[in-house]
């Protein structure tokens, strides 16, 4: 018997976090910049939900709103940031040496390790939409490092495709994986925890998925564990899934 | 662990550590500092998370560390 819980899209953490102009410590950008934030877990000023999953601490759906706007350089230590575009262009500049401009499919993993500082800039005038997915690290100061890589949607359509993690083209200091599931026609998906150790985080991006018996919509998700099997069920017009494989 | 053993925490809004058997001397916090001898309005000095949004972990450290806490650059 596997154990589960239910987020909808409207049930996560919300907050609207407004440039504070171009001195700003936080966010920056044109006076008319904000971000928002939907927090699937606490974080910030939203601490009325789950603490985490797993190793998960952070999965924020976030848009950076107006051009400019922009988290501006900070501190971090330990935690593994990864971050994946959905849609706009994301600036990520971190003090490992990248400057990177990632489009809708690109994805980063930043590991903070001893200490790094990071900034997240949209310069552009459509909005830009990312998931944020912080992690614990397995050690504790390991040396800084980031890597990206690209989720290919058509060549990866109707599929469980691993982005990064274990068993995935990017290495994360941490037991855990994260999937994309991208569904253009109706489909039963298969996903087999690595040991009953392991729990699943399912977070639909879009379309609709039947997820071990639930129905997700768009942005709704949903948290698994103490399961051997997992079934995933895309409908005709398709589904867009991350999946986060985690120890627990 | 044990309630006697020196802990460490973890802040959740940016990933600073602090480890009771090195205190933060940088910070005027003494090596051997129980996070309850902290006080409760003391607050991260990278990002400025209250104390009690820190959780407890009992991560190992990677090899070669710790080193004493440094600003990142």
């Amino acid at each position: 018997m596997s154990n589960s819980f239910i987020l909808r899209a409207a049930d996560r953490g919300h907050e609207k976090i407004l440039s504070t102009g171009p001195t700003a410590s936080y966010v920056g950008g044109h006076p008319d910049a904000f971000i928002t934030r939907h927090s699937s877990f606490n974080f910030h000023d939203y601490q009325s939900g789950r603490a985490g999953f797993g190793r998960i601490r952070v999965f924020g759906d976030e848009t950076f709103n107006n051009p400019g706007c922009s988290y501006n350089m900070h501190p971090h230590h330990n935690f593994i940031i990864c971050a994946f575009v959905l849609s706009g262009r994301l600036q990520h500049i971190n003090t490992t040496g990248n400057n990177d401009e990632l489009l809708a499919g690109d994805y980063y993993a930043f590991s903070a390790g001893s200490g790094g500082l990071h900034t997240e800039i949209n310069v552009h005038r459509e909005p830009m939409n990312a998931i944020y997915l912080w992690m614990l690290p397995d050690h504790l100061y390991l040396p800084p490092s980031y890597a990206r890589g690209r989720f290919d949607a058509e060549a990866s359509a109707n599929r469980i495709t691993p982005l990064l993690g274990t068993g995935a083209p990017l290495p994360i200091p941490q037991d855990a994986t994260v999937s994309r599931l991208f569904s253009t026609r109706s489909g039963r998906h298969v996903h087999r925890p690595r040991s009953r150790g392991h729990g699943l985080y399912c977070f639909v991006i879009d379309g609709r998925l039947t997820c071990d018996g639930t129905m997700l919509e768009r942005r709704d998700s949903k948290g698994l564990w103490n399961a051997t099997e997992i079934v995933l069920e895309s409908g005709e017009t398709g589904a867009d899934a991350l999946l986060v494989e985690t120890i627990l | 662990m044990s309630d006697r053993d020196l802990k460490r925490w973890l802040c959740l809004g940016c990933g600073f550590s602090y480890d009771e058997a090195l205190g933060l001397p940088e910070h005027g916090i003494s090596p051997g500092t129980r996070w309850a001898d902290i006080p409760d309005d003391w607050c991260c000095p990278d990002c400025g998370t209250p104390k009690h949004l820190f959780e407890m972990v009992e991560i190992p450290y990677a090899p070669g560390q710790p080193t004493p806490q440094r600003p990142p650059l």
